[in-house]
């Protein structure tokens, strides 16, 4: 809505806004801006351009104002829509997160935060598509980033303070100084003071006084800030000698401090790409290591998990269905089947919950599968190991032609909930929160499957028909149940490994593929029969490929690296790392 | 330069382990069965092919690992043939298509052109994905004097007689993408790719075109490998074909863009970008900060990927699905009817979206037909010698395509960023540019010529 120049509330609300923003400026700390004028200011800034729109965001970003900080995020996403009424002007909106059945929503006015109605007072519903988003391009949405940022430093978030302080230090703005310095007089949690006074010595670091500036380089030295390395190096080449002579000794410091950096976080990557190892080989471990099956099958029992959790996704969301029409006909008529199921058209956090809900619902479906495939096949190959590989091999390329049938040979698509994304830091060493999950689940499921063989009548019944069938069988031990039943938890536990890795990669029928030979390699590594010996060499794979690829640079030479040592290994020790003794191995 | 590798974009590996039937079992029964459904499909219409007819190859591979790019482009080519033949076809003769099979097996690309060739007599073959597929095919079309159309984008350092290239050089890619981001205010570029032609070569490139540009050796990131004589020979970082762990190279990248005005030039194919985009969100890498610019992303890949972590990150091509302009806008409603309407065997319906690749794939069969019209004639070296004489173009849903001399294709250059719905928003276009395909020694010669 471009105003009329000359429109009384118009210029009166130009004024307002601007004296609001003096009025911000001066008092850099909490200027709360009037809500009425946050929200006339917001909606000229998305309906104005160029300069001006920068203007306004300046404004909007000394506000202090939570609900400017909402709305500029809106913007960034694109869901501050345009309405065009029949008289005319545009009115921003930005729809509501309820949605009715037709999936409408009501749209709420930016400039009041009414309801949007027509004319005659109707509520106006609209679905996603049916308006015009406000275009932003990079440039906007960096300009309404950095605005954002300015507010987010007073956030109560510390870590949302912290990434906006280090936004602004890299901003080479000299005129942010006084707000960073501001904050930095109020700032209590200790690593946003860091940044803070990071962002500051960068920032006078651009400066002209040189002693000032030798200080801020000494500053980031101590600080050991990373993010001014080439700042530095900069400085290093072409400042004055003193200058240069100061920078060197930061970059030095700050050099050490990476290696530190690197050091754990390369530790910390090794023992998450361990987790996942153990994760997608436990299974294995218990049908392979356990049961002596060679159990080709275990990826597509990964697979069955990991479309478990797209279709209880889907369930959250808008429902599933799926139609197959074989592609071959009985007496005439062709051969169809297929089902649907309703969606909740969960919203927000109750939507993102739905992968607690998948991941138990993995191991049940998996397991499930597992039965099926154990009744049906493996329970008449015990006593044939080889057999079994190609008998599970088979089902492996049936189960995947099923995947292709029911999902389509395309991957699907499988959103991560907002709290498995992200990160948190501890002294400059990033922990990926879906890193920390994966651990936590891999020691989870440890645990309890060593809690299950050891400390329940299962697990001591499991033990004894794995050592030895026929006497455990003499001793009244219902063999074949047994059998059943560790076959089905091993391949849950491969159902559970799905749940997560849809998480972090391709949800596609040849998922499973990508990852059996890994666990091959793992439960072999380890010791076949020993889940013990599964963990340690899920660890100890994990650790040396990620401290070889840092090493050497290269993705591609670590992993080779690693396959070596693992081949001399086993020449050495053909039994693994803990190489059980058990009659059933024999 | 060359290698063999054997995609330019796929989704799978081609590791005998993963394909377990032998590929030439797969070729066999392939062979028998497209041979057998070509004869159920055409056994009417070839009893009848005489001048009313023109027989025109499609040679994409409707099954194996790249089928599920490549039938998306005869889909397309079956569509434009449609469209002519409604219109009267051309020089009053009626296209059918030959539809063969070549299985995603390179070998069987060189045995299909042959066929189509010589048994066929196709007055010319539309098709080809994979750039080691279209090394197989040159030889053969340039023995038996064919024509090929080839619409998908390609490192270049190529130029055959006898193939026509409507795809992407790099100058029409890659190097429009980093002129915008030089314009955006970027300084530092970290280049990454999977390990095979197309990245390599696209990245040396870039490498030395970022040199040419004033980016300092240290502000390009991803490594550099150098031969003996300290010659660079490779640019950025590598991974393999369906490569997951992503946690090194994405913490790297982070110390990389920590200083700011960062990006990543991202030629790595198929799959291996979802844990890309998964672990970049998860390190908190937003295109704010540090956008991704993929080459290997168009609408019909976003189908199958988590857009919501993409949102922002940016493509370019020289077609986007949004694009808006009455050509695309009729172009995407008449597909839209075909589709409805359309009864080919296999032709999958649901859920379609239009890419660069489909859309040139398109543009080519406009380009002959316009330079067959202006030839009179459908014979190779008239049409050829029309098609280079210049002046050939046709307005296709992407804008102007003109074919020039030299076999590449002047077009505009759309530079996109993602949006949630999995298409593009486009933020930038460069009207009408020249294809040019050997860029390595210009570039080496420019470059010399500064020092």
């Amino acid at each position: 809505m471009r105003l009329p120049p000359f429109s009384l509330p118009a210029l009166a609300r130009a004024v307002g806004a601007l004296l609001c923003a003096i009025w911000a400026g001066t008092h850099a700390e909490a200027a709360p801006m009037g809500d009425g004028a946050v929200r006339q200011t917001l909606v000229h800034a998305v309906l104005a351009s160029g300069p001006e729109q920068q203007r306004l965001l300046e404004q909007l970003s000394a506000s202090g104002s939570r609900l400017a900080r909402e709305t500029m995020t809106a913007w960034t996403r694109d869901e501050i829509l345009i309405y065009v009424g029949p008289s005319g002007p545009k009115v921003p909106v930005i729809l509501e997160e309820q949605q009715d059945a037709q999936g409408k929503a009501r749209a709420r006015r930016l400039d009041d935060g009414s309801v949007l109605r027509d004319p005659q007072g109707i509520e106006l519903r609209f679905a996603v598509g049916d308006l015009d988003s406000v275009d932003t391009d990079m440039r906007q949405r960096a300009a309404i980033q950095q605005a954002l940022d300015a507010l987010a430093l007073s956030d109560p978030d510390p870590d949302a303070r912290r990434s906006a302080v280090v936004k602004l230090g890299n901003s080479q703005r000299t005129h942010y100084l006084p707000l960073l310095r501001a904050r930095l007089g109020v700032e209590s949690d200790g690593a946003v003071r860091k940044a803070l006074q990071a962002a500051t010595a960068l920032l006078e670091l651009g400066g002209s006084d040189l002693t000032s500036r030798i200080a801020a380089v000494r500053r980031l030295g101590d600080l050991a800030a990373v993010g001014a390395v080439d700042r530095l190096k900069q400085v290093q080449a072409a400042g004055p000698p003193p200058l240069a002579a100061a920078a060197t000794a930061a970059l030095a410091r700050i050099e050490r401090h990476i290696t530190i950096i690197n050091f754990f976080g390369t530790l910390f990557r090794g023992l998450s790409q361990g987790s996942i190892l153990l994760v997608v080989a436990l299974g294995l471990a218990i049908t392979f290591g356990l049961m002596g099956i060679i159990n080709m099958a275990h990826g597509e029992m990964i697979a069955v998990g990991a479309y478990t959790s797209y279709v209880v996704q889907n369930i959250f969301g808008s429902g599933f269905g799926f139609h197959i029409t074989l592609p071959f006909s009985f007496a005439g008529h062709p051969i169809a089947f297929g089902f649907s199921l309703p969606g909740l058209n969960a919203t927000g956090g109750w939507y993102e919950s739905y992968f607690l809900f998948a991941i138990p619902l993995s191991f049940f479906m998996a397991a499930l599968a597992g039965i099926v495939v154990e009744r049906t096949v493996i329970r008449f190959l015990y006593r044939r190991p080889l057999e079994s590989l190609l008998a599970t091999w088979g089902v492996s390329l049936i189960m995947q032609q099923a995947f292709r049938m029911i999902f389509g040979a395309n991957n699907v698509q499988v959103n991560s909930p907002a709290w498995l994304l992200g990160h948190f830091t501890v002294h400059d060493v990033e922990f990926g929160y879906n890193r920390v999950f994966v651990i936590g689940f891999a020691v989870l499921i440890v645990i309890g499957t060593w809690l299950l063989l050891t400390r329940t009548p299962l697990g001591l019944f499991i033990r004894a028909v794995m050592q030895n069938r026929d006497m455990a069988s003499c001793m009244g031990v219902r063999t074949e149940r047994i059998n059943l039943l560790t076959f089905a938890f091993g391949s849950g536990l491969g159902g559970l490994a799905g749940a997560f890795l849809s998480q972090i990669g391709n949800v596609g029928p040849s998922l499973g593929q990508n990852y059996i030979v890994d666990s091959f390699m793992t439960v072999v590594v380890g010791g076949v029969g020993s889940i013990g010996g599964t963990v340690s060499s899920a660890a100890a794979i994990g650790t040396s490929d990620q401290v070889l690829q840092q090493t050497t640079g290269s993705p591609v030479m670590g992993k080779i690296i690693v396959l070596c040592v693992i081949i001399l290994f086993l020449q050495w020790k053909p039994g693994g790392l803990f190489s059980t003794k058990s009659r059933s191995l024999d | 330069m060359m290698s063999f590798w054997p995609f330019k974009r796929s989704f799978n590996s081609e590791h005998p382990f993963f394909n377990p039937i032998h590929p030439m079992i797969k070729t066999t029964l392939f062979s028998l069965l497209a041979a057998g459904g070509l004869a159920l499909a055409l056994g009417s219409t070839t009893a009848s092919a005489d001048d009313s007819t023109v027989k025109v190859g499609v040679l994409h591979s409707l099954s194996g690992t790249m089928a599920i790019s490549e039938t998306s482009l005869r889909d397309t080519l079956l569509f434009a043939f449609d469209e002519i033949n409604a219109q009267g076809g051309i020089l009053g003769r009626k296209i059918e298509p030959v539809i063969v099979d070549p299985a995603s097996d390179w070998p069987t690309f060189a045995e299909k052109s042959k066929q189509l060739l010589e048994q066929d007599k196709v007055a010319v073959i539309f098709g080809c994905w994979t750039s080691v597929s279209r090394k197989y095919v040159l030889p053969v079309v340039e023995k038996d004097n064919g024509l090929l159309f080839y619409p998908v984008q390609y490192e270049g350092e190529e130029l055959s007689k006898n193939i026509f290239y409507t795809a992407e050089a790099v100058n029409q890619q890659a190097t429009p993408a980093v002129d915008y981001l030089l314009q955006q205010g970027k300084k530092k570029f970290y280049l990454l790719g999977t390990d095979y032609v197309y990245p390599q070569t696209t990245n040396l490139i870039l490498y030395k075109y970022l040199l040419l540009h004033g980016v300092p050796v240290e502000n390009i990131g991803g490594g550099l490998r150098k031969d003996a004589d300290g010659k660079v020979i490779s640019a950025g970082k590598y991974v393999p074909f369906g490569y997951t762990d992503f946690q090194q190279i994405v913490a790297d990248i982070k110390q990389f863009a920590a200083s700011g005005d960062a990006c990543v030039i991202n030629t790595i194919n198929g799959d291996s970008n979802v844990p890309l985009f998964k672990e970049i969100v998860a390190a908190g890498l937003t295109p704010a900060d540090c956008p991704v610019v993929s080459f290997s992303l168009a609408e019909d890949e976003l189908r199958s990927m988590p857009t919501k972590d993409l949102v922002g990150e940016l493509g370019c091509w020289t077609y986007f699905q949004s694009i808006n302009s009455p050509e695309n806008k009729a172009f995407l409603t008449a597909w839209k009817k075909w589709l409805e309407t359309e009864n080919y065997p296999g032709v999958v319906k649901e859920k379609r979206a239009v890419d660069s690749p489909m859309v040139l794939s398109y543009d080519g069969v406009y380009l002959w037909k316009a330079a067959v019209e202006k030839a009179g004639s459908f014979d190779v070296d008239e049409v050829r010698a029309v098609l280079e004489g210049g002046g050939i173009s046709f307005v296709g849903p992407g804008g102007k395509v003109t074919m020039q001399a030299n076999h590449h294709v002047t077009k505009t250059v759309y530079i996109g960023e993602t949006k949630a719905n999995g298409q593009f928003k486009i933020l930038k276009e460069f009207p009408a540019v020249y294809g040019e395909p050997f860029q390595l020694k210009a570039l080496d010669e420019k470059l010399a010529a500064g020092k």
